[in-house]
């Protein structure tokens, strides 16, 4: 296949944005409908795509590709979900700082284990040897077709969550999320729904990262940062939290913007990549997410408006 | 004290109960029939923290409920929803994001019955209920919203409704179409219900008996009919 039309910038600056989107649309699960403020998105991001890669590069595969892939990832995504399922019994009858300070706390962990546990994932020096578990000829073609399935992987957790939105479950975790005890006299099983919403979408966000892994073919400690979580958390927020497609179109215009027309496309001088780029979008990241948390706590495009209104209406 | 009409549905046996090691419930002893049961008592009495004790959101300090000869002291409260314990806050009773018949809909999830025929109930005891029914709850009127809670209550099929304050800040129409609905469900639908209400004079219009709570401990429990003016004011401290 003839890829010469296409700039592989565009390749992996695409990869991030469609995978970003799909970290929002999952958080948009936990925060948008249940109001659980997911701060360690990174965190089971992270654990997912170093557990997949240590299994992945440090194991002698007796079978051929796809297999070794395919399991790897099946057991970062196991990993990540069930740290999930720790993470949400600890967090799941805190108020909201206890779940800021418990996912946080997480992430963090995560970061110091990775930097730490040098013999397996080599530390801050990062570790190489992820790599496709196909070839199709070259570098770009094999990239190309990573993209594709990764967007086929998020069309899914889209479809998902679209779905969440029609059915009970997904009234019962808006239910939840706007008032929990009421809920719960009503006969829900309020922290059990909670835990088990945090490790499903912890195992989703897990995938993820083992997708990532392998895109990057190398794991290094300076991808497990609070940015990942932040582009997650403003383009969610952007878009407004409770929409399905707010998580898509935030994404998409912050993130997007960011990693694709101004790294890829504006003329800007090249030392200014490495230095004044990733500062000034981080500065931006938390300068857009301050400004709304302000003045739109629950989204810009969000049909948030009328429960603001409400909200001041009876003095909550 | 009077006689509990029927064989008891609920039996608090020396319950205690508060918050953070504030003990505002302080040993009460008391069982429910199939009856309309008032409890009254000034602002602060403890009539909230007691029905939020006995639909289990509030963890027992002491002493034992039993709900239908069943001890239901250490159940969560979403296993005694299930066995039939409805409960309608006095605050804060709809979820506010969810439209009326998606609140109406998270409640009706208990028990055999199919959900249209529980709707069909619920609105022929709340008409209005009909006409609002894609309305986000959180844009409801005082009245509307306590409609749907008790409507919400409904659809469990509850075999006792704990009411609390059902009509306080309503205006004077809505309180007494309230207090009919309190009475046909309890007559027709044979519902016990527990009663948590400021408004004495009502409350003895339609309950069987009357629990009058004072700081937490009961001062008297009678037959609505024998209750005097005089012990009400005592019982209130006034
Ligand atoms: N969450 C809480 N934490 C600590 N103390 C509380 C809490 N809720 C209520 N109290 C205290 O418990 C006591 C009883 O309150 P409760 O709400 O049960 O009274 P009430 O009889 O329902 O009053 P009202 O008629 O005003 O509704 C009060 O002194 C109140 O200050
Ligand atoms: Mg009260």
């Amino acid at each position: 296949m003839n890829l010469d039309w296409l700039d592989a910038f565009l390749v992996s600056g695409l990869f991030f944005v469609v995978m970003i989107i799909g970290l929002a649309l999952l958080l948009h699960i936990q925060l948008g409908l249940a109001r659980i403020a997911n701060f360690g998105v990174v965190g089971f991001w992270g654990i997912g795509m170093y557990s997949f890669g240590v299994l992945f590069v440090k194991v002698d595969w007796p079978f051929g590709d796809p297999w070794p892939f395919l399991i790897s990832a099946a057991f970062g995504s196991v990993v990540a979900g069930l740290s999930g399922l720790l993470v949400g019994w600890l967090i799941a009858d805190l108020d909201e700082d206890g779940v800021l300070v418990g996912t946080l706390g997480f992430a963090t962990a995560v970061w110091i284990l990775a930097t730490t546990e040098q013999d397996l994932t080599g530390g801050a020096l990062g570790m190489g040897g992820l790599r496709f578990p196909y070839d199709i000829g070259t570098v770009k073609a094999n990239e190309t077709l990573w993209l594709v399935l990764l967007i086929i992987v998020v069309a899914l957790i889209l479809y998902y969550v679209h779905r969440v939105h029609r059915a009970p479950y997904g009234r019962l975790l808006t239910a939840i999320g706007d008032n929990e005890p009421l809920a719960r006299s009503l006969g829900k099983a309020t922290f059990r729904t909670k835990i088990w919403l945090f490790a499903f979408a912890s195992a989703g966000m897990g995938l993820l990262g083992a997708m990532y892994g392998v895109m990057e073919r190398f794991l290094e400690t300076a991808n497990i940062g609070i940015d990942i979580t932040l582009a997650a958390i403003v383009g969610l927020i952007l878009g407004g939290t409770a929409r399905v497609w707010g998580a898509v179109i935030g994404v998409a215009i912050s993130v997007g913007v960011f990693d694709i027309l101004v790294q890829s496309y504006l003329p800007l001088p090249r030392d200014w990549y490495s230095q004044a780029i990733p500062v000034l979008r981080e500065a931006i990241f938390g300068a857009v997410l301050i400004i709304v948390l302000l003045f739109r706590p629950l989204g810009v495009l969000g049909d948030m408006r009328r429960d603001k209104l409400m909200r001041s209406m009876h003095g909550d | 004290m009077s006689e509990t009409p029927g064989t008891p549905m609920l039996k608090a046996e020396a319950i205690r109960s508060g918050y953070h090691g504030v003990t505002v419930i302080k040993g009460l002893d008391f069982e429910v029939g199939n009856e309309v049961f008032a409890v009254l008592g000034a602002n602060g009495a403890g009539k909230t923290t007691l029905l939020a004790t006995l639909a289990r959101l509030i963890p027992l300090m002491g002493g034992r409920i039993q709900f239908r000869g069943e001890d239901v002291s250490d159940l969560p409260p979403y296993e005694t929803a299930g066995r039939g314990i409805g409960y309608v806050p006095q605050e804060k009773g709809v979820f506010a994001e969810l439209t009326v018949l998606e609140n109406l809909t998270v409640g009706g999830m208990i028990g055999e019955r199919s959900q249209d025929e529980r709707m069909a109930e619920v609105f022929e005891l709340f008409p209005d209920l009909e006409t609002l029914q894609t309305q986000t709850a959180g844009t409801l009127s005082g009245g509307e919203s306590r409609m749907v809670a008790a409507g919400r209550a409904m659809m469990q099929d509850p075999i006792l409704l704990l009411l609390d304050e059902p009509t306080a800040g309503l205006s004077p129409l809505y309180v007494d179409m309230f207090f009919e609905k309190i009475t046909e469900i309890h007559e027709t639908r044979g519902v016990g219900i527990v009663l948590a209400e400021q408004n004495a004079t009502k409350a003895l219009e339609v309950a069987d008996r009357v629990m009058v709570l004072s700081l937490g401990e009961a001062f008297l429990i009678e037959a609505a009919t024998e209750l005097t003016t005089k012990q009400l004011k005592e019982g209130y401290r006034i």
